[in-house]
């Protein structure tokens, strides 16, 4: 398929990701480039998966330990007191889902 | 009288553990090469000498005192800045993870300090593993020892140079399409990566989960399959590490492998790609029949498909994995956002470098609505169709082989551009990684410009033993010393 700037946009909206629009032209170049190679996945004939996954094996649900909360939060960006601190969640994103 | 930075792994601990030296003088000469070399190959991006010197002072504490010092006793070791090591930074080379510190140690490092192995530094790699260069390291790149002006490979770029260089005789990386065996191919080393399954991903920084496996680079077979020896078998903590007995390594290894049937897939025949490669390749199977293997020929037709395969299915993992850096629980979190969602495309923006960005890119485009069944769907399917092809040549074979890359070293820069043409680097490694079957790239010569060239031996699930046989027998062939020049390098 010929990947368009339109996809490149909407795909980076989904993936968290906002380009200025020298670096949406090369990247839809090069996105267009890969895709168009993958597309020669489209000549092969799949075949069905193997009834159960190799190897993998089902944990006992146990409780165990993990790390404490000083632990987890000593990387955090920013906290207060035992909690995680972000931005005002607005309805109205000012810039986010858009393009630059 | 060879340096002790010269020691294989096997003979390093061997003298520890006897008492004829030191784990710190093993140490000490290993830093003193390190601080010569280093300048010249920029392999790490954190050495932690201190904290070294304290480990290797307790290790000959432990010897004094006739512990049991390990099979690594007095080791030095180089880990890739995605493996956790409590207390210290990791970065995974991305600014994203700038100021993050280690909760935690990755099980496969807990066991290589319980075998007395002495972690020096955190190793430069590709931005959370993505690349074939070492290129898309956010903070350095990473030189080849053998020829300054050539890439070390990646994305274990760091770990491969540090090795190579002779900084430590023994590093760990992770390989998912070929991170291990392709840098190691470059730098004239072997790397080893593990069936899936076989080493724990515990405190592994997850790229694409369903094929990541850490695996050692070291300078000669023995070494590699020692350090596989230490970090292999079951963790609780991983539930798609497996419970399958880890087998004794060494004990068979210098068995050869007369009457060894040893499939050559026809579709990796590098005979279309001329050069060096080629000559080798034929060379290679020379040496396999004069050491009494049975060659035979077997078909993989899916194989030419296993890039596009491996970069639909990597991607989709990784576009999930990385979905969880968010400048919200840690890692780098942006000063432009004013809220949530901004905080999300500004944190993500600003910390991931082009390829990572790529990459993600990639993998939502390939799972999201309206192209699930064209793009990821089809290439679980394919890859599906591939694990009926390799499991049915491993039926007619022991082993199979291939070349590891398609050339012997590039250019810095040359592939930057062209993400493509990087891709294709990986041809010869991914199948194995998509499959979960055993790989080691072993050293094979060198082309016209003096860089390495290297031959990839495959095995059954969990058949290591077989492998590292055939890859010992081979290396013995070849008769391969590790001396790189450092070409490029100024005089002095």
């Amino acid at each position: 398929m010929a990947l368009t700037h339109e996809d490149v946009r909407k795909i980076a909206t989904l993936a968290r990701l906002r380009f200025t629009p020298e670096e949406e032209a090369k990247l839809t170049g090069q996105l267009a480039k890969i895709v168009d190679y993958i597309d020669q996945l489209q000549a092969y004939e799949g075949a069905e998966p193997a009834a159960a996954a190799q190897g993998v094996r089902e944990l006992e649900d146990r409780p165990h330990g993990c790390l404490s909360r000083e632990e987890f939060l000593a990387n955090a960006p920013a906290s207060m007191d035992a909690f995680l601190l972000v931005p005002e969640v607005k309805a109205e994103a000012g810039k986010g889902g858009g393009h630059a | 009288m060879p340096e002790l930075w010269e020691l294989s792994v096997e003979e390093t601990a061997r003298r520890v553990r006897g008492r004829e030296v030191s784990a710190s003088e093993v140490l000490e000469s290993c830093l003193a090469r390190t601080a010569r070399v280093e300048p010249l190959v920029g392999a790490y991006l954190e050495l932690f000498e201190d904290e070294a010197r304290a480990r290797a002072a307790e290790i000959d504490r432990r010897i004094a005192a006739r512990e049991d010092a390990g099979l690594l006793a007095g080791v030095p070791v180089a880990l890739k800045d995605n493996l956790n090591l409590k207390g210290h930074a990791l970065t995974c080379a991305s600014r994203i993870l700038a100021g993050y510190v280690a909760p935690y140690t990755a099980t496969a490092v807990e066991r290589l300090l319980a075998a007395g192995a002495v972690p020096v530094g955190r190793a430069n790699m590709d931005e959370f593993a993505m690349g074939s260069s070492c290129e898309n390291s956010a903070y350095q790149p990473t030189r080849n020892p053998w020829d300054l002006t050539a890439v070390p490979g990646g994305s274990s770029g760091g770990p491969a140079a540090a090795v190579a260089a002779g900084s430590v005789p023994l590093s760990m990386g992770s390989d998912t399409g070929g991170s291990v065996r392709q840098p190691a191919a470059l730098c004239g080393l072997v790397g080893v990566k593990p069936t899936y399954g076989r080493v724990s991903r515990y405190g592994l920084v997850a790229f694409a989960s369903s094929t990541d496996q850490i695996g050692p680079i070291a300078r000669n077979v023995r070494d590699a399959a020692l350090g596989l020896q230490v970090i292999a078998g079951a963790d609780p903590n991983d539930s798609t590490c497996s419970e399958e007995p880890v087998g004794d390594y060494l004990a068979g290894i210098e068995e050869g492998i007369a009457g060894l049937r040893i499939g050559v897939i026809r579709e990796a025949d590098p005979s279309r790609l001329g050069g060096a490669t080629a000559d080798n390749w034929r060379e290679s199977l020379d040496r396999l029949a004069r050491l009494g293997a049975e060659l035979v020929e077997v078909s993989v037709p899916s194989l030419d498909a296993a890039v596009a395969i491996y970069y639909v299915i990597a991607t989709s993992e990784a576009s999930a994995n990385l979905a969880r850096f968010d400048g919200v629980r840690y890692g780098h979190r942006s000063e432009r956002a004013d809220n949530l969602t901004d905080l999300y495309f500004e944190s993500r923006g600003e910390g991931f470098g082009p390829e990572v960005k790529r990459r993600v890119m990639l993998g939502t485009f390939a799972l999201s609505s309206g192209y699930y069944e064209a793009y990821y769907g089809r290439a679980r399917g394919v890859l599906e169709r591939m694990r009926h092809e390799l499991g049915s040549a491993l039926e007619r074979a022991d082993l199979l082989v291939t070349p590891t890359t398609p050339s012997a070293a590039f250019r810095l820069g040359e592939k930057v551009d062209d993400p493509l043409a990087m891709y294709l680097s990986d041809v010869f490694t991914t199948p194995a990684s998509l499959v979960g079957l055993p790989a080691v790239a072993v050293p094979s010569g060198l082309d016209e410009q003096g860089l390495p060239l290297s031959f990839q031996v495959m095995g059954k699930p969990f058949g290591e033993a077989a492998v590292f046989r055939a890859c010992r027998a081979f290396e013995r062939e070849v008769g391969w010393v590790v001396a790189p020049s450092f070409k490029g390098a100024e005089a002095g």
